[in-house]
């Protein structure tokens, strides 16, 4: 069972951040104990006296080399279209893939992402030839257009960046899920806890991509390795079939031959 | 005429293009690293480098791999 976005297989279902971590060396630990291809980052202005980017830079590139694996650079800090457009373009140069998770922000409080600059910025990206991973909310109708324009994969939150509160509204996304049947789903953001991780390919997502819930760990190796059990364990419940709820007790043992203690004496 | 690279305020000559005014800011070890420019908001290609002509009050953004979520 993989994980394919704009027809790329892959083994994980798990997309994973590069930032946040107590230590390059930790992170690239952490990224590797998750068994991970995919690693996000991004691009920022450095000046000539400090080099803190390019330490980390080697990493990713060691860590990419070893798994097999891809970058998938972001848009952090972009607020408008414009800004997306420009800085996807930089980052096609600099990391030489198409590939760009498209975050586009229309608040500072809670980092929601900005609807009318997303689809803005998705249309333009689509025509110079990106394949676009859109960061966007919960909402059905923008995940919708986002597919209409051409996205394959798209990654609505399960809420707000960095919170670890987890999946915010089941029933939104699980209504995406239903109404997008053949969208690649990944659910990005807000994930704290394996089992939140576990919940969203219970759903029948097709995977997750998170960052702060491992690094921000006491033990960043070992919950990347739980997140990568939770995944797995999601995925295998979703595809064994979840069984009905229902709203009635139901006695798991036979009560044929109940034993005498049941017996009704006249 | 004065420019702003990554912010900071630069003098150039009127006739410098984007090639020497990236190798006044960025120092010789980062000249060799992996880097993309922007001017005044718009994305300008390596191969554009030397043909794109520099005005006052230009502004270049210089960006480098970090880590991201």
């Amino acid at each position: 069972m993989s994980l394919s976005i704009y027809g790329q297989q892959l083994d994980s279902r798990l997309l994973i951040g590069s930032a946040l971590y107590p230590s390059p060396e930790i992170m690239k630990k952490a990224i590797l104990a998750s068994r991970s291809q995919v690693i996000t980052l991004s691009l920022k202005r450095q000046n000539p006296q400090e080099n803190s980017g390019q330490k980390i830079w080697q990493y990713i590139q060691d860590i990419v080399k070893q798994t097999s694996g891809f970058l998938l650079p972001n848009t952090a800090g972009c607020k408008s279209a414009k800004e997306a457009v420009t800085l996807a373009q930089m980052s096609r140069e600099i990391f030489q893939t198409d590939w760009i998770k498209l975050e586009v922000i229309g608040d500072d409080y809670n980092l929601q992402p900005d609807p009318i600059e997303l689809l803005n910025a998705t249309e333009q990206l689509l025509a110079l030839g990106f394949k676009v991973l859109p960061y966007c909310t919960d909402d059905l109708v923008i995940c919708q257009r986002l597919y209409d324009l051409g996205c394959q994969v798209i990654m609505p939150w399960a809420s707000p960046i960095g919170t670890g509160k987890g999946l915010m509204n089941p029933y939104n996304l699980e209504t995406i899920r239903l109404r997008l049947p053949n969208a690649t789903l990944i659910l990005d953001a807000g994930i704290g806890k394996p089992s939140d991780a576990c919940m969203a390919m219970e759903m029948g997502y097709d995977g997750v991509l998170l960052n702060s819930a491992v690094a921000l760990a006491d033990n960043p190796v070992v919950m990347a390795q739980a997140f990568a059990k939770a995944l797995e364990a999601g995925e295998l419940g979703y595809v064994a079939g979840i069984m009905q709820q229902r709203q009635t007790a139901h006695p798991s043992t036979p009560t044929l031959d109940t034993p005498f203690w049941h017996q009704q004496y006249s | 005429m004065n420019i702003y690279i990554n912010g900071q305020s630069m003098q150039l000559t009127s006739t410098d293009n984007l090639t020497v005014a990236l190798q006044s800011f960025l120092s010789t070890e980062q000249q060799q690293l992996s880097y993309a420019v922007a001017l005044n908001g718009d994305f300008i290609g390596k191969n554009q480098y030397g043909s794109t002509l520099l005005s006052t009050g230009d502004s270049i953004d210089i960006l480098f791999p970090i880590q991201g979520g």
